[in-house]
């Protein structure tokens, strides 16, 4: 078996067109592929990066932006530890759909999960959502926020390996056993309960 | 040497000079006469061969004649042979220009027959017929129309084509008829007569069309189907489909619509593979199929399908799970619970049909949902097993009183005492619902890798389907946790009696007459018969073997600690060690005994040493030793 500590599961949701497949190919594979076509369902791609001195393996799935997807995409949130949301900061569209995808995670998704909204394609001259508006949405929802692009490679390695941290900071706090002493571990084995989905050990 | 020389060289004036002179003429004279005589010897050899040379010099001559002779023949016979082969030649070219002669007017009247006999044909119906002799007009020779014209005769050819042309028009206008009625017979008799009149690829346009006409009838009959199961959407309540029953028949219905598009786009990419190209011209080929593929409405309507068939596949587990948990929620007297099998039985329904839609990506989906709702029978599980059982059956040591909710319950209300009964037995039943919970979690993700990997997708479609299913193994462990909290529980009811019996073993002083107190060796193992027997009826052995060695463990402890807090007298530690060596083999027997199958296989040594470990007899002979 591969050698790690951890595994988290990272789902990119948003539009269609906002640079999710480009991020995920950005932070594993290091390219910009241009002219990517449409995903179609979902994707998933690995990347084990250290924190701490201690493997943490990422498995990122990349989810189709379309309407009709949305029956896959969705089955994917729930088991999800990290939830990023990606708009494109060049068209307003892709912003105003936000608060629909968060209805959606939260009718879907464990409401520990770690959530992120991105804005992508900062190298684009024609902004058209300024930072701060990006900063206030996140504010008020409870999110984390970052503007990336994957084309320029800016903040992409960032965004994951942050994520990566607070993960792993999640799961250890977690780490401690669940019941009370005078019982004690059966068979000197912790499982996580309930909120399992959190904190996957290998 | 000559004479002179000889003379010279000797000196001739002496007599030894002579006598040497003389010897060595004599010698020269020798040797003269030897050279001689073989020169007379070869004389005769040499006539021998002069004689035979001269024979075939005369033989040469004779040949040289008749040489010259043969050679005169051959020239002559040349000559002939040309003469002859010319006028062979000239037969040649005589017979073949009669054979051409005779095609032509075989042509020719064949021309006539032709053009009538088309019209007579198609008179007849007859096509075959009539194909036939268009067929050979086309295959005439065009010298012999061209003959036909030069000797006057008015043009064939435009009665032929005339001809051939109505023929044509037929053949369209009944192939047209019978695509019409669907009458494939006809369709296939009549594009075969095509070729025959020239105009393959016209036949092949017109079944094309046909086939094209048949394919969109068939989707037609899918579609009207679909839209039939259209009108179900969960998300929409004026379309919701009246029960999770009714969604069924249209989910397995979706699932095959969505298999046959996949199928045909695999079909399509065969075709494509098997076509006998190059390699280049291959992939170049493939890489359009691919994109045709990709970007074709049937790509979108399976994409759809799929959707659709997602959504009402979670509805249809949603609520067949939400079923399943209000009829397995405890209810007063209830004894016995079906919720796992029932949310297994759904869960692998689902996902087997998921794998009938042919897409890794619908089974890994449906595989998700599947783990979410088959954790939640886990949470229930927890939920109805977290508050502590009623005591199970363990019989007090002699002479302690119960508890005094359970003393007051014992006499005065039956009732009570039964609601107890069903209540310890409905924990039990949820704690192996717990284990099998487990057990089946892992089967099913097992099962649900082996049915996905039929489907093609290659090796990153695989290993989204090992994550998927690893969905399931993580309900496994909510299942486990459950079971885990129930044996604890169920250890902390089972302390008070623990406690009490530690305390009966290891009580320093007791008054009782010896036959008494031989009688209550037997006690604890009596009551440990009693308790044994209880959780072997309602648990799996594994289980209760599990329960049963915690508490021995717990049982051993307590009494240890009693042994190690008490003052004995100078007698106790006989009495005590008595008292628990018989008590602890027959623990150890009745642990061992009541184990059902005795193919306990590998899992026995290791199960007799944990009793051996925590036979209490053992234990406390130890502590009271140092005691004394």
């Amino acid at each position: 078996m591969e050698d790690y500590k951890f595994l988290f599961k990272v789902v990119l949701v948003g539009n269609a067109g906002v640079g999710k497949t480009c991020l995920v190919r950005r932070f594993t594979q290091g390219l910009f592929p241009p002219g990517q076509g449409a995903t179609i369902g979902v994707d998933f791609m690995i990347k084990t990066v250290e924190v701490d001195g201690e493997k943490v393996k990422l498995q990122i799935w990349d989810t189709a932006g379309q309407e009709r997807f949305r029956s896959i995409t969705q089955s994917y949130y729930r088991s999800a530890h990290a939830l990023i949301l990606v708009y494109d900061i060049s068209c307003q569209p892709t912003f105003d759909c936000l608060p629909d995808w968060l209805r959606e995670i939260e009718e879907y998704a464990n409401n520990k999960v770690l959530r992120i909204l991105v804005g992508n394609k900062t190298d684009r001259e024609d902004r058209e959502i300024p930072r701060h508006i990006g900063e206030d949405f996140a504010q008020r929802h409870g999110m984390y926020f970052l503007e990336t692009s994957a084309k320029e490679a800016e903040n992409v390695e960032r965004l994951f390996m942050e994520i990566a941290v607070e993960l792993m900071e999640q799961a250890k706090c977690k780490e401690l056993p669940k019941y009370d002493g005078s019982l004690g571990p059966i068979n000197g084995k912790t499982t996580s309960v309930g909120d399992s989905s959190c904190c996957l050990r290998s | 040497m000559s004479l002179a020389l000889l003379l010279e060289e000797y000196d001739v004036s002496t007599e030894e000079g002579l006598a040497k002179a003389l010897s060595e003429i004599e010698k020269e004279e020798a040797e003269v006469d030897e050279a001689l005589s073989s020169a007379l010897l070869r004389a005769c050899d040499l006539e021998g061969r002069l004689r035979t040379a001269s024979q075939a010099y005369s033989r040469l001559g004779e040949i040289r004649n008749d040489a010259h002779s043969a050679s005169d023949m051959v020239d002559k016979t040349a000559a002939l042979a040309k003469d002859v082969s010319a006028k062979v030649r000239q037969l040649d070219l005589a017979r073949s220009r009669v054979a051409e002669c005779q095609r032509r007017v075989h042509d020719l009247i064949d021309l006539q027959l032709c053009s009538a006999g088309v019209e007579a044909a198609i008179k007849a119906h007859d096509y075959e017929t009539g194909a036939g002799h268009v067929a050979r007009f086309l295959s005439m020779d065009p010298g012999s129309v061209a003959a036909a014209r030069a000797r006057g005769a008015p043009d064939p050819r435009h009665a032929m084509t005339r001809a051939a042309d109505t023929l044509r028009e037929h053949l369209v206008r009944k192939f047209e008829e019978a695509a019409r009625k669907d009458d494939a017979e006809n369709v296939e008799r009549l594009f075969k007569l095509f070729p025959q009149i020239g105009r393959a690829e016209e036949g092949v346009d017109l079944l094309a069309k046909y086939i094209a006409a048949q394919v969109s009838a068939g989707c037609a009959r899918v579609l009207r189907d679909l839209e039939r199961a259209r009108p179900l959407d969960p998300g929409n309540p004026k379309r919701a489909p009246a029960s999770a029953l009714a969604a069924e028949p249209v989910l397995v219905e979706l699932a095959k619509a969505h298999n046959t598009i996949l199928l045909y786009f695999a079909f399509l990419r065969r075709n494509v593979q098997m076509d006998g190209v190059d390699e280049k011209t291959k992939q170049t080929n493939q890489e359009a199929i691919e994109k045709i593929i990709a970007e074709s409405g049937l790509m979108r309507t399976a994409q759809d399908l799929l959707g659709h068939y997602l959504k009402l596949e979670r509805y249809f587990l949603e609520e067949n799970v939400n079923k399943a948990l209000k009829m397995a929620t405890p209810q007063a007297g209830s004894t016995t619970s079906n919720l796992v099998d029932d949310i297994f039985f759904i869960a692998r329904k689902s996902i087997r049909r998921s794998v009938t839609t042919g897409s890794v990506e619908g089974v890994c989906a449906v595989l998700n949902e599947a783990g979410a709702l088959v954790e939640r029978g886990a949470a229930a599980l927890r939920r109805w097993l977290r508050p502590a059982p009623e005591p199970v059956r363990w019989p007090l040591p002699p002479n302690v009183a119960p508890a005094p909710a359970l003393a007051l319950a014992a006499p005065a209300l039956p009732r009570l005492y039964k609601d107890a009964d069903a209540q310890r037995e409905l924990f039990l039943a949820h704690m192996n619902e717990a284990e099998s919970g487990a057990e089946w979690s892992e089967r099913l993700a097992a099962e649900a890798c082996e049915w996905g990997s039929s489907l093609s997708g290659g090796e990153g479609a695989r290993e989204r389907l090992i994550s998927c299913a690893g969905g399931l193994a993580g309900a496994a462990g909510a299942y486990r946790a459950a079971l885990e909290l129930a044996q604890s529980a169920l250890r902390a009811a089972l302390a008070p009696p623990a406690h009490a019996w530690a305390a009966r073993l290891a009580a320093p002083a007791r008054a009782d007459p010896p036959e008494e107190l031989e009688e209550d060796a037997d006690a604890l193992p009596q009551a440990l018969d009693v308790l044994v027997e209880d959780l072997r009826a309602s648990l799996s052995p594994r289980c209760a073997d599990h329960v049963l060695t915690g508490l021995l463990n717990d049982l051993a402890d307590t009494t240890e600690a009693r042994i190690l807090q008490n003052h004995y007298d100078m007698p106790a530690p006989g009495r005590v060690g008595g008292q628990l060596r018989p008590g602890g083999a027959r623990t150890h027997r009745a642990t061992e005994a009541g184990r059902r199958p005795p193919s306990a296989g590998a899992a026995a040594p290791r199960r007799a040493r944990a009793a051996a470990r925590t036979r209490p007899g053992h234990t406390g002979a130890q502590v009271t030793t140092p005691s004394s």
